[in-house]
């Protein structure tokens, strides 16, 4: 197996995997244009073919000399201190920094903005190991008020409202608010 | 050219209102290039609507000016937190950062500073001087596989930087590449890689996977770090360069001025080409390569002379031949044309006065940059001090409202995330996010110049080769690629 780690076969797998599952797709798009010989897919079947090539490349790498830095790299200095996974509670602490957010951007469309921020925020403290729980109702009020004075009050900028209810009637409430206090001001 | 310059600049501080924009235009700039999280293309997408109720001169001036200022203020998140907050800031992010984890931020900062006001300004004069007869040099020697061969270099020069081997560099830049071809190809207007979903017809935008591959990405990782309690805050310190420290670099100051004007002047490159190409001819001749990457300062001074030199560059194809160089000059496209106008050689001959509004507000942008900015860097400074549990959600919250106000489409912040997610696991294993970030946005202007390169010579690979510029960009990209790949083979790993 030469120097060869369990992710230097994972990573070759995942890459020939993106190459082949995007070549496959490729021919959804295989019509020709009448002005460009190479039609829509010769730009990406060129990439697809050289990610291949690279992914394999990368592989030999990995097996000859290991996965380690080569010398010379410029701006390689990421994972000096890579941090050792001992417990399925480490995954899991992991697994919730990266899922939370996408979870929120996935709430957004029927939760909105003006709902959700504030949830998130905490939920992400907690999640990030915060365990005051002062500290985490400060910060979270500190944050939503900073942001809804900056983007809904200084800038006017469009947020996600909602399509759901309760939550599109809070964030209905917060737009006529700032409404009825541009009249006063 | 001083009679028009001096008119310029007398419009522009004969009118208090003209003089509130170029200010706010300066602060905005700066503060949002500064704030982790958004960049100047936030508050760019916020204001244009805005811009229908100003004069012409005044919009496309406030832009212009956000530009200048905002360039140099996306340093500060890349020293400071590892976080670009523009793609032209990301290879500043490789000595800058280190530097901060020395505790040798303000050096880093100052140099920024110093850096960014010298490039604009030079740009500034020379595009000041130049504009018509370096648009008229442009049109008549770049042509599509010109900027095709510039593409094919830059990307060859940063698939060399920052991933841990050269096949990672490279991968990262063709992972960009491939995320690039989502959406409508540029000849034929076919989707390609939509997966079945209408929004993604219009691909994959620029600002949230920016923001995913950068921020959220680094906020992962630091979250991580937090966790598993091996984060550490970075050191606080004021201490700026001395004279001496920066006069040492004089030539890479002088050759990322060059660099960072002729990528600026090319249509569709812009500054981010520029700083990536600044920093790697920094590298090129150094002869302490090894000590780049590990917190050198002649890295950010590289990278910050070239982008900003690229600012006003980038001004000529907009304004002489109506081309954007990058999101926030098609912005500025967009300006003109809310006022019935368009970019383009007759803009020189119908608004000379808005022209020189223009590019005396960029001028005095740069140099505020050295004022204002030696004062706000002093304040911006203590960013360091607050706790990670309260920068980071409000970074996050910053950086979704970024992706989502630029084209008002939930899917994007999803995308952000998604894109940090994946960057969170690409950099665990040594991949170049930067490069990825190239790979996207060069992805579309290298196949449509291809194209049409292609296009122009027939299929005949002899012609494109018989233009000289073409030629030597493309022999200098292969140099760049066989050296790397001769380096790969025959060179130790730093573990053997």
């Amino acid at each position: 197996m030469g120097k060869l780690g369990r992710t230097d076969i994972f990573e070759a797998v995942f890459w020939l995997l993106i190459a082949i599952i995007f070549f496959a797709f490729s021919f959804n798009f295989n019509q020709p244009i009448e002005i460009y010989k190479f039609g829509a897919t010769g730009w990406p079947r060129v990439i697809l073919f050289l990610m291949a090539l690279v992914a394999l490349g990368n592989f030999y790498q990995a097996y000859s000399k290991g996965s380690e830095a080569q010398e010379g790299r410029v701006g390689a200095k990421e994972n000096d201190d890579p941090i050792e996974y001992t417990s399925t509670g480490q995954y899991f602490k992991t697994g919730m920094i990266l899922i939370l957010p996408l979870l929120y951007g996935l709430s957004l469309k029927p939760v909105g903005f003006y709902s959700g921020t504030p949830i998130f925020i905490a939920l992400i403290m907690i999640a990030w190991g915060e365990r005051r729980v002062r500290f985490i109702l400060t910060n979270t009020i500190l944050i939503y008020a900073i942001l809804i004075g900056l983007f809904m009050l200084v800038l006017n900028a469009p947020l996600p409202q909602g399509n759901m209810s309760p939550f599109y009637d809070i964030s209905a409430f917060m737009l006529k608010t700032k409404t009825q206090l541009d009249q006063m001001f | 050219m001083i009679e028009n310059f001096l008119a310029g600049s007398a419009t522009l501080f004969g009118d208090p209102f003209t003089i509130g924009i170029f200010i706010f235009g300066v602060l905005g700039g700066m503060l949002f290039g500064a704030i982790p999280g958004v960049s100047m293309l936030t508050l760019a997408a916020i204001l244009l609507p805005f811009t229908a109720d100003l004069s012409p001169a005044q919009g496309v001036m406030l832009f212009a000016v956000i530009y200048c200022t905002g360039t140099y203020g996306g340093a500060i998140t890349a020293i400071l937190f590892n976080i670009p907050g523009a793609p032209e800031n990301a290879p500043t992010a490789f000595d800058g950062y280190p530097m901060t984890q020395k505790g040798m931020a303000g050096k880093a900062v100052g140099a920024a500073v110093l850096c960014s006001a010298i490039g604009g300004v030079a740009s500034a004069l020379v595009m000041m001087s130049a504009t018509e007869p370096l648009a008229q040099w442009a049109i008549m020697n770049i042509g599509p596989p010109e900027i095709f061969a510039l593409v094919f270099f830059g990307l060859a020069v940063a698939s060399s930087v920052g991933g841990r081997t050269i096949w990672k560099g490279w991968l990262s830049v063709l992972l960009g590449l491939l995320i690039a071809t989502i959406g409508q190809d540029p000849v034929g207007g076919i989707n390609r890689f939509n997966f079945g979903y209408s929004d993604l017809a219009a691909g994959i935008a620029f600002v949230p996977a920016i923001l995913g591959f950068f921020a959220v990405s680094e906020i992962f990782i630091q979250a991580e770090k937090n966790v598993s309690g091996k984060y550490s805050a970075p050191k606080f310190n004021v201490d700026f360069p001395s004279f001496l420290e920066l006069w040492a670099h004089k030539i890479a100051v002088v050759r990322s001025i060059f660099v960072g004007f002729f990528c600026g002047i090319l249509p569709g490159i812009g500054a981010t080409l520029a700083a990536f190409m600044g920093y790697g001819e920094a590298v090129r001749w150094s002869k302490n390569k090894s000590e780049f990457g590990t917190g050198k300062l002649e890295g950010v001074i590289s990278s910050e002379t070239a982008n900003n030199a690229a600012t006003g560059a980038a001004m000529i194809p907009l304004l002489a031949l109506g081309l954007p160089g990058g999101a926030l000059t098609a912005m500025m496209v967009a300006v003109f044309q809310m006022h019935d106008l368009e970019p383009g050689p007759l803009v020189f001959y119908n608004s000379p006065e808005l022209i020189w509004i223009v590019f005396a507000a960029m001028f005095y942008a740069n140099l505020s940059i050295l004022f204002v900015g030696l004062i706000e860097t002093k304040t911006i400074l203590y960013l360091l001090k607050i706790p990670f549990q309260f920068l980071a959600p409000m970074i996050l919250m910053l950086a979704s409202i970024g992706a989502y106000i630029s084209r008002g489409l939930v899917l994007d912040v999803i995308v952000m995330f998604i894109a940090g997610i994946i960057g969170f696991l690409l950099r665990r294993s040594g991949y170049s996010i930067p490069g990825i970030v190239l790979g996207l946005i060069l992805g579309k202007i290298g196949e449509q110049n291809f194209a049409q390169g292609m296009q122009m010579v027939h299929y005949d690979l002899g012609t494109y080769f018989s233009r000289p510029i073409c030629t030597i960009l493309i022999v200098a990209g292969v140099l760049t690629l066989l050296k790397s790949l001769h380096s790969a083979f025959f060179q130790k790993s730093k573990a053997t």
